[in-house]
């Protein structure tokens, strides 16, 4: 329905009206979005994209400030490797991003000059999202930004901030840095500063609509989503892969792929016995592919799992390694109303004939032979009582 | 005409003297026993199911249903004959007494060992100490308390005086000590003895008692409210089978004569108990209508047919038995009967239980091997009793045969007890002088 | 004979046989009244709602904390039927006519008068008198495997393997209820087929749900408000009860129907005390006449008598 009434000037939808981002490209956004998080999200409780999309129309469009440290810059590629070109524009555009190194056009001294005024313009407002980990040794020597280490300066900024939002890995809990013998002492950011509202969103790259839904939660509806004892919100991490994975019938009906490029691999069975790290790894990815193509993804495209989102398995178990199931989930069959139970064994079977056979016989021989003892042993009586005093024993020819 | 048939009657108990404990026999049965033992050591360390074929559907495998349900059924003699003896005073049955007592003894001991054993938990057994801790409902608690207190208590009191006359004759030291402790018990001997017949009664009963809680899962042919008296029944009348029965066969083996008046009676009181007892189950199928079912074409069907063809031409045979006092039709008689009522007390358990349509139960060969074992147990303690106490029946002659031969062959022991009297003492002589 | 029978009655008769017939034979036990705890708690499983997502045969394992039964073919949990690590199983019930199929969870019964406890010898299974959640105590238990025989529904499991085999089955995680939790099964059921909470509550909700759902449930009732003498796990379902393994076993419970007579019988031992004393009467007379012939044996043999 149109809104007859201007929207408000600093909101988002009034931003994007200006930025001529069509209401269809917007709505499109939204229902991604709800494909992201249909649970678990205070935002996404919303029924439709239609009211998806007015609550967050109405929002005013947050500050994000995005820092590097020791990054690969993926995660912020994750954020443009959108199917659809405008898709890129449009979060972009949903977001103020007041700082970011690769995407903005200054350099030098204008850089510091451009994040100065944005803390200070939106201090208290804005959402520091960090990419990469930060390097402790030798007094984070080994990286310096504006002749800061990086240690100050995830300090001096996130001071000011409202929420830290780590992206990847690397933030979150040091990643590719941090593989032995991590020689920087990399660290994820909740290592260093405390204090503030702080978010991992591990994965390498992670979605890049798990990050435009937490900032969307948190300027919407001025809260973070709820979070694991690790501060992964758990719309997306409270899973692993396996419990959602597009290749769990074939793991219950037990169709394994055995190597790369055999049979099995090609009919696109589970990938469990080539290493897939799905049941260890806390992530959403099964469910919410890239790029917003079905299928693409690690395990849709035949490559198994390397479970980059955890702290104890990428970069610390090898790609070949199985890892043991202990969330143990049923599979797909169901037990009859009547199992059955007990067999007969062909040992046993014989064993009771051959006594029933024996016990028989020996009853039949033992009966037949009854009047001719008795006879013989009443003899043997009237024998002993004409004389007595002679053990019948002697008597008898033995 | 039954002059010289009436010479071999049994008067006596009588060691089977003659024949060594050793034999080949003996040895085979002692191998299963050492056999049953160590996998019996097995099974409590491995449980219950890698040594048998008990599953979930089927709890109860044939260590319970068999060597504790028929087989003390076999094993009532002294319930059944004893009744006949003492309460009904039919003279004759108590030749059989003491084999009553022995083979009775033997198989409760062997199943309450074996009972043991299958329990799975049986370190738990000492709550039987504390009477308000047990479940007085449950038959399962009357049939474990009852069994072991009358094993212990009054059948074991009645298997003394074979032992107590043993040491008497053969040790003339123990006399005084032997002569006060028959005393005492034939002080307490009614009360003993009462008592070993109304437990007996109890618990055999309750064993029928058992099978009632699992409702419909027992085939309507076996199930009945009735079942706990036809449990008791068919003990009777397997009983009689068992002693009568394996009298007949020691006096095959060791060469003895067979006193045909105590065995007709014998049989004609079996035959009677069959009859009635093959009526009541008629008369109670018919009443429950069920009788519909064992004309279908099922193993429930069959194995009714089979439990009721042989109990009726058991019954047939020992009738005729005692017409022609011929010891072949008898002992078949016997052997069919018992065979009859040890299938009709398994039946319920296994053979006519469905728990599930799809679950069948056959024991696994580790689990035959301990029954037979256990079994085997009874029969190698039964072959040394009987060849050292007085237990099989004899005619009087052979007493004086046994001290012979045992004057000739071995002479250090003091076999010049076996010619003296005197069980009563001096007192009831002096009474039996003043009432005369 | 005739003497020896007739000895026996009258001293039956004279020891007050009659009023022991009417005192076991004429009052009911109190054992055959069924009494519903006062805070019986219970569930009720709506088979129509169940979508055989198997969450809480998951849930359970957990919360028991027992290992998931991944004897099968080792790498799935997936228990073909109640056992000794499976507390609670989803079974399907699929008919090969095509007629309606239904889910089946299957778990204790929690029965009013529960078969299981009845013939439980050393009381090991026992029925909260609070709660009414029949539980095993491990101490008591002698692994007799009685309470599999008699369960009508086949739900207590011994385990089979080990030396010290337990008995499993559902307790209604009583562990977590004294949290203040709800049982594992409850927590987790996506669909709320199957709820938690006071037996008469739970009444209440399923005839709720049949009133406003005329022709959905089989014969418009809830399986477990009386049958089997009433149980704590009630049952609404689509097909017959049957079908799901709920046999019908009309509303007196396996106990009482089954043990009447043996209950009767045995009540205050009053029958067998008097049989006792009858029994004393007339051996003690039998014993006289045999201690009789015994003294004349040895008169004419010379041997000790044997008795």
């Amino acid at each position: 329905m149109a809104n007859s009434v201007q929207p408000d000037k600093n909101s988002i939808r009034a931003h994007l009206e200006a930025a001529g981002v069509s209401r269809r490209d917007f709505l499109r956004l939204c229902s991604v979005l709800l494909a992201t998080a249909p649970a678990g999200l205070a935002l996404t409780k919303q029924a439709s994209a239609a009211a998806l999309a007015t609550a967050i129309g109405e929002s005013k469009r947050p500050s994000v400030i995005w820092l590097h440290f020791q990054d690969c810059t993926g995660c912020t590629e994750t954020l443009l490797r959108t199917s659809a070109p405008d898709a890129a524009h449009l979060i972009l555009d949903v977001i103020s991003l007041d700082y970011h190194e690769t995407l903005m056009a200054a350099s030098g001294a204008q850089a510091e000059a451009a994040l100065r005024k944005a803390m200070e313009d939106n201090a208290g407002k804005y959402v520091l999202v960090v990419e990469g980990s930060i390097p402790t040794r030798h007094d984070g020597v080994y990286m310096e930004l504006g002749g800061k280490p990086a240690v100050q300066v995830v300090k001096d900024v996130s001071s000011k901030a409202a929420a830290v939002i780590a992206m990847g890995s690397c933030a979150s809990w040091g990643g590719v840095p941090s593989s032995d013998p991590n020689p920087t002492g990399a660290v994820g950011v909740d290592t260093v500063i405390s204090g503030k509202p702080i978010v991992n969103l591990p994965g390498c790259p992670p979605n890049p609509y798990n990050l435009l839904a937490v900032v969307l939660e948190y300027v919407a509806m001025n809260r973070l989503p709820a979070l694991d004892e690790l501060n992964r919100p758990k719309f997306a991490y409270e899973r692993v892969i396996h419990e959602n994975c597009p290749r769990r019938a074939h793991f219950d009906a037990g169709r394994f792929a055995s190597a790369f490029g055999d049979e099995g691999h090609r009919k696109g069975w589970c990938l469990y016995k080539l290493g897939c790290k799905g049941p260890v790894t806390h992530a959403a990815c099964s469910t919410r592919h890239f790029n917003e193509i079905p299928g693409v993804w690690p395990i849709g495209i035949g490559a198994p799992c390397l479970g980059c989102t955890e702290k104890n398995v990428v970069w610390r178990m090898a790609t070949v390694e199985t890892v043991p199931i202990h969330l143990a989930t049923p599979p797909d069959t169901y037990p009859p109303i009547n199992s059955g139970a007990g067999q007969i064994k062909t040992g046993a079977a014989a064993l009771v004939g051959a006594i029933a056979g024996a016990v028989g016989g020996a009853a039949w021989v033992a009966s037949q032979r009854f009047r001719s003892s008795n006879e013989a042993a009443v003899e043997r009586v009237i024998a002993d009582r004409k004389q007595p005093g002679i053990s019948s024993n002697e008597r008898s020819e033995e | 005409m039954s002059e010289p048939l009436n010479d071999n009657r049994w008067e006596r108990a009588v060691p089977v003297y003659g024949f060594p404990v050793i034999t080949r026999f003996f040895l085979a049965l002692a191998v299963l026993i050492a056999m049953a033992f160590v996998l019996s050591g097995y099974r409590e360390l491995a449980g219950l199911g890698p040594v048998s074929g008990m599953n979930d559907a089927f709890g109860w495998g044939i260590w319970k249903t068999f060597n504790v349900m028929v087989l003390t059924a076999l094993g009532s003699g002294a319930f059944a004959v004893g009744i006949s003896a003492w309460v009904f005073r039919r003279k004759h049955m108590f030749s059989l007494m003491r084999m009553a007592l022995l083979t009775s003894f033997l198989a409760y001991a062997c199943g309450l060992l074996l009972l043991g054993i299958d329990a799975g938990r049986p370190w738990n057994f000492y709550w039987i100490v504390f009477p308000w801790k047990w479940n007085m409902h449950s038959p399962l608690a009357e049939v474990a308390i009852c069994m072991s207190i009358y094993a212990m208590l009054p059948l074991a009191i009645e298997n003394v005086p074979p032992v107590l006359e043993r040491l008497w004759y053969f040790d003339s030291r123990l006399r005084p000590t032997v002569e006060k402790i028959e005393k005492r018990l034939h002080s307490v001997f009614p009360w003993v003895i009462s008592l070993a017949y109304l437990l007996p009664g109890m618990h055999q009963s309750s064993l029928g008692a058992l099978m009632l809680l699992a409702g419909e899962r027992v085939h309507p042919l076996w199930q009945t409210p009735w079942l706990p008296f036809l449990y008791l029944g068919a003990a009777m009348f397997m009983s009689f089978g068992c002693v009568a029965g394996t009298t007949m066969l020691c006096c095959l083996v060791w060469k003895r004569a067979m006193d045909m008046d105590v065995l007709t009676e014998a049989a004609e009181i079996t035959s009677w108990l069959i009859f009635g007892w093959q009526a009541l189950r008629i008369v109670d199928i018919l009443y429950r209508g069920a009788i519909g079912t064992a004309f279908r074409f099922d193993r429930f069907a069959g194995v009714f047919w089979i439990e009721t063809l042989l109990v009726v031409a058991g019954g047939i045979l020992l009738y005729q038995s005692v017409r022609s006092r011929d010891p072949q039709p008898m002992f078949l008689g016997y052997i069919l009967s018992s065979l009859a009522g040890m299938i009709y007390r398994f039946s319920p358990t296994t053979l006519a239980f469905r728990p599930n349509p799809e679950a069948l139960y056959f024991p696994a060969t580790i689990e035959i091997v301990v029954s037979l074992g256990f079994i085997s147990l009874g029969v190698a303690g039964f072959l040394v009793a009987v060849k050292r106490l007085a237990i099989l029946p004899a005619p009087l002659n052979a007493w004086y045969d046994m001290a012979n031969y045992f004057r000739f062959r071995r002479p250090y022991i003091r076999w010049t007890g076996y010619f003296q009297g005197g069980y009563f003492g001096s007192d009831a002589h002096k009474a039996e002088a003043k009432s005369d | 004979m005739a003497i020896t029978r007739r000895e026996l009655f009258t001293s039956m008769v004279k020891a007050g046989l009659p009023a022991a017939v009417v005192v076991t034979v004429g009052a009911e036990t109190s054992e055959e009244h069924v009494p519903v705890p006062n805070a019986a708690v219970g569930l009720l499983y709506d088979a129509t709602v169940c979508i055989g997502c198997k969450a809480c045969v998951a849930a359970c394992a957990e919360a028991n904390d027992t290992p998931p039964d991944t004897r099968g073919d080792e790498l799935h949990q997936a228990p073909t039927d109640l056992n000794d690590l499976t507390r609670n199983i989803i079974k399907l019930y699929k008919p090969t006519d095509g007629s309606p199929a239904s889910f089946a969870k299957r778990q204790c019964m929690h029965c009013l008068d529960p078969a299981c406890a009845a013939g439980c010898p050393f009381q090991a299974l026992h029925k909260d008198p609070e709660t009414g959640i029949v539980s095993w105590t491990a101490d008591k238990c002698i692994g007799c495997r009685y309470c599999t025989i008699t369960c009508p529904y086949h739900v207590p499991r011994f385990q089979w393997q080990g030396f010290n085999p337990r008995v499993t089955k559902c307790e209604l995680c009583k562990h977590r209820l004294e949290r203040g939790l709800k049982p594992g099964c409850t927590s987790v059921c996506p669909t709320g087929a199957v709820i938690f909470g006071a037996r008469t509550v739970l009444l209440l909700e399923a005839k709720r749900r049949i009133k406003e759902n005329p022709g959905r449930y089989y014969q418009n009732r809830v399986y477990g408000e009386n049958d089997n003498g009433g149980t704590q796990a009630l049952y609404l379902s689509r097909v017959p009860f049957e079908k799901l393994g709920l046999p019908e076993l009309g509303v007196e419970s396996v106990p009482a129907r089954t043990l009447r007579w043996q209950r009767r019988l045995y009540q205050y031992f009053a029958l067998p005390a008097l049989l006792y004393v009858g029994l004393v009467q007339v051996i003690r007379k039998s014993l006289k006449g045999h201690e009789h012939e015994a003294i004349e044996n040895e008169k004419r043999t010379g041997l000790r008598a044997q008795l």
